[in-house]
């Protein structure tokens, strides 16, 4: 028994010690199982295409590779995923996503002195997470500021909201509440729902009791779809509305969803800088044409962000460290990035405009831009 | 009218409930196998008929292959888990932490051939119609209540009229007995399973049509069936198709009064109440000790 | 490396308490809780609101917790003394399944899904103790004096009650044991236990929220205890390393595709339960086949003496 304890003591040692590299490694943790890997799906392929740009351009002395830890967008695995990235890879720089996973794993950042870069998670908790915690996506205070209008300027004033009991969906609840009145508008029900439910069909029933001109529905991956086609099966004929976490392949492809108004960051893919039509033509050209999300954008972002730093640093000289990373970027004042230059507020959170979009043939429409300071 | 409206929902929920609770009811039983693995059973066959769907095969066919997956991973859960853990000194408990990973492996191995997140069969059938001003009922909601009805009818008749379902019943009282009569309780309690989980079927196809599916359904379908079999009482399958509409009208009538997210809660207090004030269930023929 | 180590350390030895303490009434009393990371759960909550609150030290949180802990256990005492076998595991799943929602939803306490974020670290000595290489001496201290306290009371007379208990409750009614007290007693004690893990984890990780206290963690405990051999002093130990090292392992292995790693590791977890139930039932530290046998040829006739002993009460 004991000699087979220091056999796998030993295998664990060797395994660690093989997977150090010569590379510049930096870390992500994202949703791989569970009922929102879809989005690791997305992130993933967002931040693999920087790297492969950082990489063909021989931006860094050394190829930059990402390591990926599944965190099920759930904060525990991600606290423990967090541990080996920081403890065991001692990584300066990983990529974060989702509001409760972001802010698990905010204290290790802290602590750790490693940056943590979101590129997911909306809530507005998000920006108040420390020097280590950075943003590289507009939070959803200002995603319902500028939802909120759009409604009230289409005649939908009584808003009955769905929500998944979390820090997102709590976040959302508190900016409805808060800007409904400024627009004349009221909050008519609230429903909160825990991430596990699937049944939706009694919540239904109380959407239409409440008599609400617009529906605006606050939750994640599998359960948001669930709640929308069973909203429309069960007779809400309501206006629906969303976040920018309705951006998925598979929600906008749901029939019951067409219609659907939801906000994103707006991307302007029309800026004719270089950064944005290489990314544009690349990322179309490996998937069909198609167009990418908000998310592909902003972890696109966030490793070019990490290149673009760590290409300064390189050159004066200094270690690829959290600390070292984080002063270049309070140094420097603006960067280019896919969408335009950009440059980040005092908290660490980059500011971008929003865009309603609505759900035409399965694909998004941006209606209108709104420009939030 | 909206409790006119929760009401019929909640029959909706509950027939899907019921007939998946008789099924666990029926398996532990007979068999006295604490059965987690039932679950796993559901998102089979709801996976096998979303599979049958996408690949054209037509309904009927859908259901013929879903029942035969669920009634074969019964099966083989009876063959090649409980079987030789029993034959060991096997406790209810080892039985349970082998079901439960089973459980895992299901949900997972699903998750990797059908993927992860949420899919759905469009149909008709799960579109409600108004019935009369502000209370809407789909097509589906009368099937699940007329299929708990008819399952459960044939399932009584046969329990009651055939050697076989006689001998079901007794199994779980006297092994002995059924060896006296030269029945093989192999054999018996084979059946109990592949009866039990082709019980399954209407609810996992329903399930697909309407609110649609994800890997880790089976969890939850697993929680509430075991919660009807208690409430019922142990051994009475009347008592777990009663339970079964109970919870899921508990479960939807309770919007009422409470903020939604307290509403599963509800499933579980009435399950801790009844263990406590009437341990034996509402229907059960035998006390707890 | 070493700190990869030290943090798994921490881990293993945080799970052995509660390994430990479920094993203690499960093993000993014959009580065979669901409900454990309830326990875990209200140790973490309170350890975590007394350390931001009051003090970080660990002669506040750590007593606090256990009060607290012993005091909510008397909901899974009731059901223990009125039910048995696959009924009082129903009512401890239902316990279990109360405390997630109530877990979620007061969120003054609890923070809800989120949780309760930036727990302060624990002071000793001047130092704030949260690196693996300060924490995990200081865990592992804790995990042997748990386990040191629970094999004190196995082998009193206390424990020697409880064995009573758990092979025939009639038995030892009629030797004059009062079996509700000794009940009572035995959850009080693994609950307040439980909680010792649960403060030291919340400390440890800075973080903490419901996702750590479902039911899956109450099963995850459970086959730990069942895996490395229920009844037995270092079983549940054993169960709590492997389970916690070797989905560590597999995240090394380079050739699998990094989106299915999470699958993999549970499909392996899955498994490795069930191959180990039928191959191993009585646990890696269980006795020898030979002895296997022996004890199941008692232990059938202790179930014979107690059928008897049931029929007999059925005929009063």
């Amino acid at each position: 028994m004991r000699a087979r304890v220091w056999a796998a003591t030993a295998a664990v040692c060797m395994l660690a010690g093989g997977a150090f590299g010569k590379d510049v490694e930096i870390g992500a943790v994202f949703p791989m199982s569970g009922t929102n890997a879809i989005y690791g799906d997305v992130f993933k392929s967002g931040a693999d295409l920087a790297a492969e740009h950082i990489n063909a351009d021989h931006m860094l002395k050394e190829p930059l590779k990402i390591l990926y830890e599944d965190s099920q967008a759930l904060p525990q695995p991600a606290v423990v995923a967090m541990t080996k990235l920081v403890e065991v890879k001692q990584v300066p720089y990983v990529l974060s996503a989702f509001t409760g996973v972001s802010k698990a794993i905010s204290t290790l950042a802290q602590r750790s002195q490693t940056v943590a870069v979101n590129g997911g998670g909306v809530g507005p908790d998000l920006a108040k997470l420390g020097d280590y915690f950075w943003n590289v996506i507009p939070l959803a205070n200002l995603e319902v500021r500028a939802m909120v209008p759009y409604l009230a300027k289409h005649g939908m004033k009584k808003v009955a909201l769905v929500y998944v009991d979390d820090p997102l969906g709590q976040s959302i609840l508190d900016e409805l509440n808060a800007n409904l009145p400024k627009v004349d508008g009221k909050l008519v029900a609230e429903l909160s729902v825990p991430t596990s439910t699937q049944n939706f069909s009694g919540i239904a029933a109380k959407v239409r009791a409440s008599g609400a001109d617009a529906v605006y529905i606050a939750s994640y991956g599998a359960q948001q779809i669930q709640i929308a086609k069973q909203l429309r099966d069960n007779g809400v004929k309501a206006q629906l509305a969303s976040y920018s976490g309705f951006s998925t392949p598979d929600a906008l492809k749901l029939p019951q969803a067409e219609g659907l108004l939801y906000t994103t960051q707006a991307v302007n893919y029309k800026a004719g800088d270089k950064v944005t039509q290489r990314f544009l033509a690349d990322y179309q050209k490996a998937h069909d044409g198609k167009k990418p999300s908000a998310y592909i954008v902003n972890y696109y972002n966030a490793v070019l962000l990490f290149g673009i730093l760590a290409q300064k640093l390189e050159e004066a000289g200094k270690p690829i460290t959290g600390a070292n990373l984080l002063a270049e970027r309070k140094a420097t004042k603006s960067f280019d990035l896919v969408g335009g230059t950009v440059s980040f507020q005092d908290n660490g959170t980059l500011l971008a405009p929003i865009q309603v979009n609505k759900i035409v043939d399965g694909a998004g429409q941006p209606q209108e831009t709104v420009d939030i300071n | 009218m909206l409790w006119l409206q929760l009401t019929l929902t909640g029959l909706q929920t509950g027939a899907l409930y019921a007939l998946t609770a008789v099924g666990f009811s029926l398996i532990f039983g007979a068999t006295r196998v604490f059965h987690f693995a039932h679950g796993a059973a559901f998102v089979l066959a709801a996976y096998v008929f979303y599979w049958a769907d996408t690949a054209g095969l037509g309904m009927i066919p859908g259901i013929v292959l879903a029942a035969l997956a669920a009634m074969a991973f019964g099966v083989a859960m009876d063959r090649l888990v409980y079987a030789p853990i029993q034959r060991h000194e096997g406790s209810f408990f080892t039985v349970f932490v082998a079901s439960f990973g089973i459980g895992i492996v299901v949900e997972n191995v699903v998750g990797m051939v059908f993927g992860r997140s949420f899919v759905t069969i469009d149909s008709t059938l799960s579109q409600s119609r108004e019935l009369m001003e502000g209370v809407y009922v789909a097509p589906l909601a009368w099937i699940a209540i007329a299929c708990a009805a008819v399952f459960f009818a044939a399932l009584q008749l046969f329990l009651r009229r055939t050697h076989t379902g006689m001998a079901l019943r007794a199994l779980a009282d006297s092994p002995e007995l059924i060896r006296v009569f030269g029945l093989d309780p192999r054999r018996l309690s084979s059946i109990a399973f592949a009866l039990g989980s082709a019980l399954v079927v209407p609810g996992a196809v329903m399930t697909a049509l309407g609110s649609g599916l994800n890997p880790a359904l089976g969890h939850h379908v697993m929680l509430i069936s075991l919660a009807a079999t208690i409430v019922g009482g142990i051994g009475s399958i009347g008592g777990a198709l009663v339970a079964g509409f109970v919870l899921g009208l508990a479960e939807n009538l309770a919007l009422i009064a409470f903020p939604s997210q307290w509403s599963e809660a509800v499933t579980f207090a009435i399950l801790f109440l009844v263990i406590i004030l009437r341990p034996a269930g509402l229907f059960g023929r035998a006390t707890a000790h | 490396m070493e700190a990869y180590l030290l943090n798994l350390g921490v881990l293993v030895s945080i799970y052995a308490i509660l390994a430990v303490t479920l094993n203690f009434i499960m093993g000993y009393a014959g009580i065979f809780s669901l409900a454990h990371a309830v326990f875990f759960g209200v140790g973490a909550y309170v350890g975590a609101q007394m350390a931001m609150h009051v003090s970080a030290s660990l002669f506040v949180t750590i007593p606090a917790a256990m009060v607290v802990a012993a005091l909510l256990s008397l909901a899974l005492a009731l059901p223990a003394l009125r039910v048995r076998g696959e009924y009082f595991v129903a009512a401890s799943l239902g316990l279990q399944m109360l405390a997630i929602t109530v877990f979620s939803e007061w969120k003054g306490a609890t923070g809800g899904i989120g949780g309760l974020v930036g727990i302060p670290a624990v002071r000793m000595f001047g130092e704030d103790i949260y690196r693996p290489a300060a924490f995990f001496p200081l865990a592992a201290a804790v995990a042997v004096l748990v386990l040191i306290v629970t094999r004190l009371l196995v082998h009193s007379s206390f424990g020697r009650s409880l064995t009573a208990i758990r092979d025939s409750e009639s038995a030892a009614e009629s030797f004059g044991k009062n079996i509700a007290l000794i009940k009572t007693i035995s959850v009080v004690v693994s609950a307040a236990l439980a909680a010792v893990a649960g403060v030291l984890y919340a400390n440890y990780l800075s973080f903490i929220n419901v996702e750590s206290f479902t039911l899956n963690t109450s099963v995850l405990v459970m086959a730990m205890v069942i895996i490395g051999g229920t009844g037995t002093a270092l079983g549940p130990v054993v169960g709590a390393a492997l389970l916690l090292i070797l989905p560590g392992l597999l995240s090394y292995l380079w050739f699998l595709p990094q989106t299915e790693i999470g699958a993999i590791q549970q499909i392996i977890y899955g498994l490795g339960m069930a191959v180990l139930m039928i191959f191993r039932p009585g646990g890696l530290v269980g006795r020898s086949a030979g002895a296997r046998k022996r004890r199941k040829r008692d232990a059938l006739k202790a179930a014979a003496g107690q059928s008897e002993a049931r029929k007999m009460e059925g005929a009063k």
